[in-house]
């Protein structure tokens, strides 16, 4: 089992040695690529976008050589990465739409296959409130990973479908994948149609958090098809990327999230993967001299998941 | 559909005249038999306890048998006005309670209300389930136990016991329980129904705990089906327990409780089940002075909510039906309603739009109106409702006039990219 942390707020295109020296000196040896850090979300929702996926594959590749021998040297593998999200902007024109499809979906896989990265973790298409179903939400995200998944097959990579949230008057509730079960069986679909692994599974803790996953029950059904994690921690109201333990809500002063739940679960189904922390908020909240002992904390409690984990 | 409001907060067992006539003055002629308005959570929190002063609730505790004593005098207000108990729902314990000692006492405590709802005509009764002291993974055995005892007991009245959506805490924040999934809470009734050989068990869910799991409430209303014979409606922030009046819960100009879905669940599985609205920290909330004048708002919200679950069936109740509006209202019945329930025709105010078509429907004067047959409704699909009924009963249309709305609608207009 390996720890490991988003790139996000430490490794910068200026240079990406120090931050991948960085990484392995706080205890990790495995990186989340935030790829998605090149195409914001918080743009694509005002219908914006910059060009940065416009470029070839090889001006790509030209652009994050420089990340990956960087990774290299320092001993730290990128074993998960995040595809730019969303994928489909209700609302948006047709032409960002097809840009996000045609575009930077495919480039996103041809980015993490020259990495030699292995899962990517992807969002569903947000399309309940319009199409009335789960279902019917789930039939536009399938019809997306038909067309990543032949790519992924032949790359060896596995997409993973990530539990998410909507929002209603400020209240976060359940959105795409929140449904186990649902989601074992869609994999199981998928891979078998595709006879690979091309479908996993990224459990995110935060937000299981948000809606009140029971974290143990959602691992055991998950069982094998759970690739990759995002780590992190919320008071349960907002999605705020914050270090496990961090929340309390009683004068007992005890976790306000189901940590039990999460290393008991991953024990279970005798997770062996990468236990991976999405906690770039923390690096920002921190003062920059202190980043770095903010990331050995966040390792440390890796190695204490590990620990309980295994045993 | 049956419509009713919990008294808990507003009703004083001791002096229950004036909370039950403000309820029965609203329109409500059902009311939930709350047993823990004797008997709550705080008081088997603390029962055994050292206290200065004993509640009603510790008394009750202490001798079970006695619970009916203390609802003599509501009982009494309750057949004077003629209102219906037809649920009831039994004491509970908190949801962060420790009390394993106490379930014993708390089992004594549900086999008197089932008594207690034999005698008083109900027809359900709610029972949580147990949670506290069970290891993980343990639920199901512990309670398939205790909910068969009760079911014997059950029986002998003719009620139906049933089973509701828990959250549990988690140091302060309420996640999701036992049955908060809609799979996990089918599979408990089914094979509890089949353990009696009969449907003893139904399921009731609580709006206020999907909202605060965050649930989406169309899921879960679809995969209970049939099995669901209550909705409890309640607001809350999604984060604390409360229960609010429906709709006053809102931040940014939207409401915090997702209201569509549940309607489109609801509506989508015909449930023709009791719809109880629990506002009972709203209700308390408000002066006694004012609280007449909410309970008649409260009971125009749970009619809002019934008529909005109906809409399907009212379309279904009438062999011919035409519409009156060609606007989005008019576009949005097409796309959901159109192909199952189609229109003859349709008509608006508008003179341009007379002898056009919108989708798909031929668009007519309101004189038209004047031909139709009897037993054809007219749907009005524009929000100027109660005006243009007016306008049409001054022409002198006899047929029924209804009112459509696409607030709620199982679908949205939605223009696809791509796909």
């Amino acid at each position: 089992m390996s720890i490991g942390v988003q790139t996000k707020n430490v490794v910068y295109d200026a240079n990406p040695a120090e931050g991948f020296a960085m990484l392995k000196r706080a205890g990790f040896s495995c990186a989340d690529f935030s790829l998605n850090a090149y195409l914001l979300n918080t743009s694509l929702y005002q219908f914006e976008r910059n060009d940065f996926f416009s470029r070839s594959d090889t001006e790509l590749e030209a652009f994050f050589k420089p990340h990956k021998d960087a990774a290299k040297a320092a001993g730290i593998w990128i074993n998960q990465m995040h595809m730019p999200y969303p994928n489909y902007v209700p609302g948006a024109g047709r032409e960002l739409n097809d840009y996000l499809w045609q575009v930077v979906a495919p480039k996103s896989m041809r980015i993490c296959a020259y990495f030699g990265c292995r899962s990517i973790v992807m969002h569903g298409f947000k399309l309940a409130y319009h199409l009335g179903t789960e279902e019917a939400e789930w039939e536009q995200t399938a019809a997306f990973l038909d067309f990543l998944a032949p790519m992924a097959k032949e790359m060896g990579i596995t997409i993973c479908i990530e539990n998410l949230y909507n929002g209603i008057g400020g209240h976060l509730v359940e959105g795409p994948c929140c449904n186990a079960r649902k989601a074992v069986s869609r994999i199981d679909y998928f891979n078998d149609k595709y006879r690979a692994e091309v479908l996993g599974f990224c459990f995110d803790t935060g937000h299981a958090n948000l809606i009140g996953l029971d974290f143990e029950a959602f691992l055991t059904t998950l069982d094998y098809r759970l690739k990759t994690l995002h780590i992190h921690d919320n008071d349960g109201i907002q999605d705020l990327h914050q270090i496990p333990y961090t929340f309390t809500k009683t004068r007992e002063n005890t976790a306000s999230t189901d940590w039990e739940g999460f290393i008991n679960g991953l024990s279970r189904i005798r997770y062996d993967g990468v236990l991976s922390f999405e906690t770039a908020p923390v690096l920002t909240a921190f003062p920059d001299e202190m980043k770095e002992e903010a990331l050995r904390l966040i390792a440390k409690i890796g190695k204490y998941f590990e620990k309980e984990i295994k045993q | 559909m049956v419509v009713s409001c919990f008294p808990t907060g507003t009703v004083n067992l001791t002096y229950p005249g004036q909370g039950v006539a403000d309820l029965y003055n609203a329109g409500f002629q059902n009311i939930i038999f709350d047993i823990n308005m004797c008997c709550s959570g705080n008081d088997l929190e603390n029962f055994g306890k050292q206290r200065d002063v004993v509640s009603n609730g510790i008394k009750v505790l202490e001798n079970p048998k006695k619970v009916c004593q203390y609802f003599e005098h509501f009982l009494q207000r309750v057949r004077e006005k003629q209102i219906c108990l037809p649920v009831a729902y039994a004491p509970y314990f908190m949801r962060n309670t420790k009390r394993t000692d106490l379930i014993g006492c708390w089992i004594h405590m549900v086999e008197e209300c089932i008594h207690l709802c034999g005698k008083n005509g109900c027809q359900y009764l709610i029972v949580r389930p147990i949670f506290t002291g069970i290891e993980s993974g343990k639920e199901w055995e512990r309670n398939r136990d205790f909910y068969l005892y009760l079911a014997d007991i059950a029986k002998v009245y003719h009620i139906m016991l049933l089973l509701e959506n828990q959250c549990r805490d988690m140091g302060g924040h309420l996640v999701r329980g036992i049955c908060a999934e809609g799979s996990e809470a089918a599979e408990w009734v089914d094979k509890l129904n089949a353990e009696c050989g009969e449907e003893r068990f139904g399921f009731c869910m609580d709006s206020g705990i999907c909202n605060i799991c965050g649930q989406n409430m169309y899921e879960m209303a679809r995969i209970l089906g049939k099995r669901l014979k209550m909705v409890i409606l309640r607001d809350c922030d999604g984060h604390r327990e409360s229960a609010m009046l429906p709709f006053t819960c809102a931040y940014q100009r939207q409401s915090q409780t997702d209201w569509l879905s549940l309607i489109r669940g609801l509506r989508e599985i015909g449930f023709d089940g009791h719809l109880a609205l629990n506002m009972i920290d709203t209700a308390a909330a408000f002066s006694p002075l004012l609280r007449p004048q909410l309970f008649t708002m409260a009971k125009s919200v749970a009619d809002y909510f019934k008529w909005q679950i109906e809409i399907e069936s009212n379309l279904r109740k009438y062999p011919n039906r035409v519409l009156f509006g060609a606007g989005n209202m008019c576009r949005n019945y097409m796309k959901c309603y159109g192909e199952k329930y189609p229109p003859l025709f349709t008509c608006d105010n508008n003179k341009a739009l007379w002898e056009t078509s919108f989708c798909g429907l031929e668009v007519k004067s309101p004189e038209a109106l004047r031909e139709l047959p009897a037993d054809c409704a007219i749907f009005l699909c524009n929000i100027y409702y109660r005006e243009i009924e007016q306008q049409l009963r001054d022409m002198g249309i006899k047929n029924p006039i209804m009112y459509f709305n696409d607030e709620y609608m199982p679908s949205f207009h939605f223009r696809k990219n791509k796909f």
